[in-house]
């Protein structure tokens, strides 16, 4: 790809970009979220137009308009959300959208045999009967890539591919690239990820802001100089030092908690656990072993099956509007934390607009919310012309601001928070790490769940790492051992008496 | 004297917002009234006649007398009553298009109230009727509510369902020898009504009744409750996102069930408001589509509650002149419903625009973040 | 109320062929549905396809055939202004199917009674095409036999249908874009003609189903003809699952129904006649009610395609 270049409104997204991939190699693409990376790819997959540039296929100059010539190119993408349509089979999401063939009958049969044939191939084992809905996450990824090898691609673009998978799946999915490598593919592998780049890839380039920073040999790079690529001056990973806690005082009770999912699966089994003031709990574990239920437990969206919740000794029985008690960062904070259509003012009420400060007599005094607003929008830097803007038109990075803003207005107790720099920029990521520090330090308990395992590591006071719904360990952040919290996020519970445990 | 000045200035920027919030509404649907006029002029014009003619015969009909006039508000009355209910749905997320059926409820039980001679003065026999009507709206409103609130049903083929359950029942209760049946007569229908349970007629001579005045407070009271009341502010919450007003903290399957009751309450008066001030019996079939054009009123003003009062008007006026448009120019009256249509589709095929507000910013981080966050990265 | 054979043939026959012309407009919205986008205006495009049939039918002198194409292109060009609106300018789909309605029994209120301004005649029907001798066969003759050929089409259109939804590659593509667009536009597939196709096909079996409503037995048009069929269509996709020939075997019921009550009034009974015609209304709210946890409806019923959400 040389020289392309795209422009959305309000932002360049890819500024001259030039972008060599050769057979049989994992080339990696490396970049923060925002960086350019998807829009490159979606350009070389048909589903943007570059608005100059060109793209050569094998030394022939290629114009991709569309997903279908790309496919027709060979080139096959996976992408960061699921394209998969529950309601159907797993083979007939496979055959989707294949080259159409006269008569336009489906020939399941031969369809099927074939489809059986590629899994065994690289050992993915999936009925292709089975609806769609029923399969667990992990298969679902390895359905999306089976999806793009059906179709023969010879280039595999793979967009965050890690991100549902345990790290013991992380290793099968590396072993079959190279085994997809070995046989005349080119794999793009793009990812935020540094340690996995490192691990799979023979090259890596890193974009920023939309620009080409610079290709390298990844047995030349290190992980401190890949950062310093990506975010353009030198980044520490260190902990930061912090005062002991200076209470030991409760504030969160967890006894014998039992909580279903969605689907009616236990999601949460015997959960007990205390988190005191003034410190970190970081909950480790990769997505989808109990974080959400767990999160929707403590903020009383989510009713347990058994056990008892306390914060500061009173029990939860339901979603607590008390901002002094408890301050919830969800997960997905534009569809569970932020009213898209209303401004900023109203998403900063959106707990207390029936507090006495901004109702009287049962009249909302819209001149007081817009102050109390203003005022909160002064003191977390909230970027915004003004309170009465509609929230979508923050960057996504403010649109956080004002979430922690709204949650951290009354000082609660317990500060949970669930994958709160998901999505966001290095810089952003930091100042969200910094506020959690400034809460912990003021004497707030603070519960931080992400899957991102070097943020928990730095960030936490105390580790524990949740698996199918258990607490697999309880570790000290300071003395915490990767290798020891990366078994234990695939169950070995045994791992812990080898390390000789901790508590 | 601070005190006065404040509560002056409160009031003036308060008139200031809402005339705002008017004329920035009301652009779109004007336009696109504006062109479904044009489309039914080369209509009209085709039928060899001349628009001009017709539309003057139009407006005459609608505004020209006093009779006009009063035709015009009669119209419009049920279209606004239903439109505001449709409205308030919604503001809540709902679709509720049952207003037809709703309307049929309503106005029978206005009517059971009304048949009873009850010993006591006027306007509390009529203000019992009217809210028999509206308590007739929100039975039909359960079922729905109850299954869009609690087991995540759409409600917006329960409610299209019930309509037609609602007309056939109203078709038995007035087919002799039924409860609500006259005896006696050709059309099915029921015995005319208490004096006492009448709406007033404001005009003498003309059917205007007080429906019009009933539809026109109500508005300002659901415009100013969505705006200035928590209980407002919940419901707009629950009909943005619902999920997050779940994690506000707000019991979102109660405040559902209250939402559709209320939408659906306001239909029932609709029909109470009919047969009240106009008809003064429930005839077989009073409806009649209303209450479908009443979700052509609600959304024509993009579910603001002042503006479904000057849609709910407009879409009167036209038929009102229809029946004298036919008389001067020969064009049926049938031509109405096509622009009633026409200027609905062209409002949803223009779209509501949002006001623009780009803000300038350098081209900082997450200016690139959030730019490419729509497209993919 | 004797209940004779000679009655329930005749009850029987008048269902089928009551039923048919919903069955057309039903089976025509399964795609529609299919493919994401809601149609309330099936009853409109019904009742221009009504008009139009008799029109042309007019016109033309009694040529059926062309009354047939020019029912379906009625229904089509009505259903190409739904698509539009809804697929492309991304308008909402029930106001859109709600204001069709509007415009056609306006305009059909309009042209009918300039096509017949004083008296109303009557135009040629469908032929019935099995012989004459076949009719007097006992029960399966009035009830089978001596239909005309556009009932008939009915009764197979739901059998190609369903063979086109489940066996051809283009069903399937149907079958998920309503589910899952954006899994569809990354397989490289335009959403936006699928679900052109799927509209376009509803506005047309819509349009055969208004044609089939008049000249079956009736050879004229009377205003506002079609009284809420296209809904009845409607419920019956819902309680037929979205699946053609259930779709087709919920519509007939619906139509045994309704002959019944029809009877039913005739004879005068205990059960008023009114609540059979409410069965099939009553009866779609509680399939949905039932409809709890696994839903079968197409995931993105109703909701706008934005490409650029993916």
């Amino acid at each position: 790809m040389e020289g392309i270049t795209k422009q959305f409104p309000g932002v360049l997204a890819n500024d001259n970009i030039t972008f060599e991939l050769r057979a049989g190699e994992v080339h990696g693409l490396l970049g923060e979220n925002g960086a350019g990376k998807s829009t490159l790819m979606n350009i070389l997959y048909g589903l943007h137009q570059t608005d100059s540039g060109k793209i050569y296929i094998q030394g022939e100059k290629v114009e991709i308009t569309s997903p279908r010539v790309a496919v027709d190119h060979g080139i096959g993408m996976v992408h960061q959300h699921f394209m998969l349509v529950d309601n159907l089979t797993a083979l007939e999401n496979v055959i989707l959208g294949i080259p159409p063939r006269y008569p336009p009958l489906l020939q399941l049969d031969s369809d099927r045999a074939r489809f059986k044939k590629l899994a065994e191939e690289y050992q993915i084992e999936i009925d292709p009967s089975t609806p769609v809905w029923q399969l667990p996450v992990g298969d679902k990824q390895w359905l999306e890539i089976l999806k793009q090898l059906f179709r023969e691609a010879k280039i595999l673009v793979l967009d965050e591919p890690t991100a549902v998978l345990a790290p013991s799946q992380v290793i099968q999915l590396f072993k079959k690239l190279r085994q997809l490598v070995a046989e005349g593919c080119a794999v793009i592998f793009i990812s935020h990820k540094l340690v996995e780049m490192l691990e799979v890839t023979d090259r890596i380039t890193v974009l920023r802001d939309g620009r080409l920073i610079g290709t390298i040999d990844t047995e030349e790079a290190t992980s401190s100089k890949l950062a310093q690529m990506m975010v353009g001056r030198p980044v520490s990973s260190d902990r930061t030092p912090r005062p002991p806690s200076k209470t030991k005082k409760k504030v969160l009770e967890i006894k014998g908690l039992y909580c279903n999912d969605d689907r009616g699966i236990p999601a949460l089994r015997d959960l007990n656990l205390i988190v005191r003031a003034g410190e970190i709990l970081g909950v480790a574990g990769v997505d989808g072993n109990g974080q959400r239920e767990l999160a929707e437990c403590i903020a009383g969206m989510r009713k347990p099956e058994k056990g008892a919740i306390r914060i500061n000794n009173g029990l939860i029985t339901g979603v607590t509007r008390d901002q002094s008690l408890l301050g919830y960062v969800p997960e997905d904070k534009n569809k569970t934390g932020l009213i898209d259509g209303f401004t900023v003012e109203e998403n900063l009420i959106m707990k207390t607009f029936d507090t006495p400060n901004f109702t009287r007599k049962g009249i909302l005094q819209w001149s007081a919310i817009r102050e109390a607003a203003n005022d909160l929008i002064e003191e977390y830097d909230i970027k915004t012309p003004g309170s009465t803007i509609p929230i979508h038109y923050l960057s996504g990075g403010n649109q956080q601001r004002v979430v922690i803003a709204r949650e951290l207005d009354g000082e609660p107790a317990l500060l949970l928070t669930s994958q709160p720099t998901r999505g966001l920029d290095l810089g952003a990521v930091e100042s969200v790490h910094k506020i959690l520090l400034k809460e912990r330090n003021r004497g707030a308990a603070v519960i931080f769940i992400s899957t991102e395992l070097p943020e928990v590591m730095a960030v936490s006071d105390r580790i524990i790492v949740l698996f199918k719904g258990e607490i697999m360990g309880d570790l000290d952040g300071d003395t915490a051992d990767v290798n020891l919290i990366g078994e234990l996020m695939l169950g070995h519970r045994e791992a812990l008496k080898a390390a000789g445990g901790a508590s | 004297m601070m005190k006065r000045e404040l509560v002056k200035s409160k009031m003036k920027s308060l008139w200031q917002t809402t005339l705002k919030d008017i004329v920035f509404t009301s652009a779109r649907p004007v336009y696109a009234i504006g062109l479904a006029f044009l489309v039914s002029a080369i209509m009209i014009g085709a039928s060899k006649v001349n628009p001009i003619t017709a539309y003057v015969a139009l407006f005459q009909g609608a505004f020209g007398s006093l009779a006009g006039l009063a035709n015009t508000c009669v119209r419009a009355t049920p279209l606004l009553l239903a439109g505001l209910g449709i409205a308030y749905g919604f503001k809540a997320g709902l679709l509720n298009i049952g207003a037809e059926g709703q309307m049929y409820a309503g106005g029978a039980a206005a009517t059971v109230v009304a048949l009873i001679p009850l010993p006591v003065p006027a306007f509390l026999h009529v203000t019992l009727a009217v809210l028999a009507g509206f308590a007739g709206g929100i039975i039909w409103g359960i079922i729905p509510g109850y299954l869009r609130a609690y087991r995540g049903v759409s409600e917006i083929v329960v409610t299209l369902m019930l309509n037609y359950v609602a007309i056939y029942l109203i078709n038995w209760l007035v087919e002799e020898p039924h409860p609500l049946a006259e005896l006696n007569t050709t059309f099915p229908q029921s015995p005319i009504i208490e004096k006492s349970a009448q709406l007033p007629i404001l005009i003498k001579y003309t059917s205007m009744h007080a429906g019009i005045i009933l539809g026109i407070v109500l508005g300002l009271i659901l415009y100013l409750l969505l705006r200035y009341t928590p209980f407002g502010f919940k419901t707009r919450m629950i009909g943005q996102n619902p999920e997050a007003a779940r994690y506000a903290g707000i019991r979102i399957k109660r405040q559902i069930l209250f939402a559709m009751l209320i939408s659906c309450g306001f239909g029932g008066l609709a029909g109470a408001s009919e047969v009240l001030g106009l008809k003064h019996r429930l005839f077989d079939y009073f409806v009649g589509g209303v209450g479908y054009e009443a979700i052509a009123v609600a959304l024509l003003a993009n579910g603001n509650a002042l503006g479904v009062i000057f849609s709910a008007f407009f879409f009167g006026a036209l038929k009102a002149g229809a029946n004298k448009m036919q008389i001067v120019s020969g064009i049926e009256s049938s031509m109405a419903l096509i622009v009633m249509a026409l200027a609905v589709l062209f409002v949803i095929a223009i779209g509501f625009g949002e006001r623009k507000f780009r803000p300038k910013r350098k081209k900082d981080k997450d200016s690139t973040e959030r730019g490419i966050k729509a497209y993919g990265d | 109320m004797e209940i004779s054979l000679g009655f329930i043939s005749d009850w029987l026959s008048a269902a089928v062929r009551q039923a048919a012309p919903v069955m057309l407009v039903g089976v025509g919205g399964v795609f529609t549905e299919r493919s994401g986008i809601l149609n309330i205006g099936l009853e409109g495009m019904m009742l221009m396809g009504a008009l139009t049939a008799v029109a042309a039918n007019f016109l033309t002198g009694g040529n059926v055939l062309v009354a047939t194409i020019c029912a379906m292109l009625a229904g089509g060009v009505l259903s190409v202004g739904h698509a539009y609106l809804t697929v492309t300018r991304r308008a909402n789909q029930i106001v859109s199917g709600l204001s069709i309605n509007f415009f056609a029994l306006g305009l059909t209120n309009v042209l009918i009674a300039r096509l017949f301004p004083t008296q109303r005649c009557r135009v040629a029907l469908y032929p019935v095409l099995v012989p004459e001798r076949l009719h007097d066969i006992p029960f399966i003759g009035p009830v089978i036999f001596s239909q005309s050929v556009i009932v008939w089409i009915a009764f197979v259109l739901p059998l190609i249908a369903a063979w086109v939804l489940y066996r051809t590659s283009w069903g399937l593509n149907i079958r998920a874009v309503g589910d899952h667009p954006h899994a569809v536009a990354t397989a490289g597939l335009s959403v936006i003609r699928l679900k052109y196709v799927g509209v376009i096909l509803s506005g047309m079996f819509a349009g055969l189903g208004g044609s089939a409503l008049v000249l079956s037995d009736l050879g004229y048009f009377v205003e506002n003809i079609t009284a809420g069929r296209g809904f009845i269509a409607l419920a019956a996709i819902i309680v037929g699952k979205w699946n053609p020939i259930w779709v087709a075997v919920v519509c007939l019921l619906f139509g045994v129904a309704d002959a019944f009550q029809l009877r039913l009034q005739t004879f005068g009974s205990a059960v008023p006649h009114q609540v059979l015609i409410m069965l099939p209304y009553l009866l779609t709210i509680a399939a949905l009610a039932g409809f709890v946890g696994r839903t079968v409806a197409p995931k993105t019923i109703n909701q706008p395609y934005d490409p650029e959400k993916i």
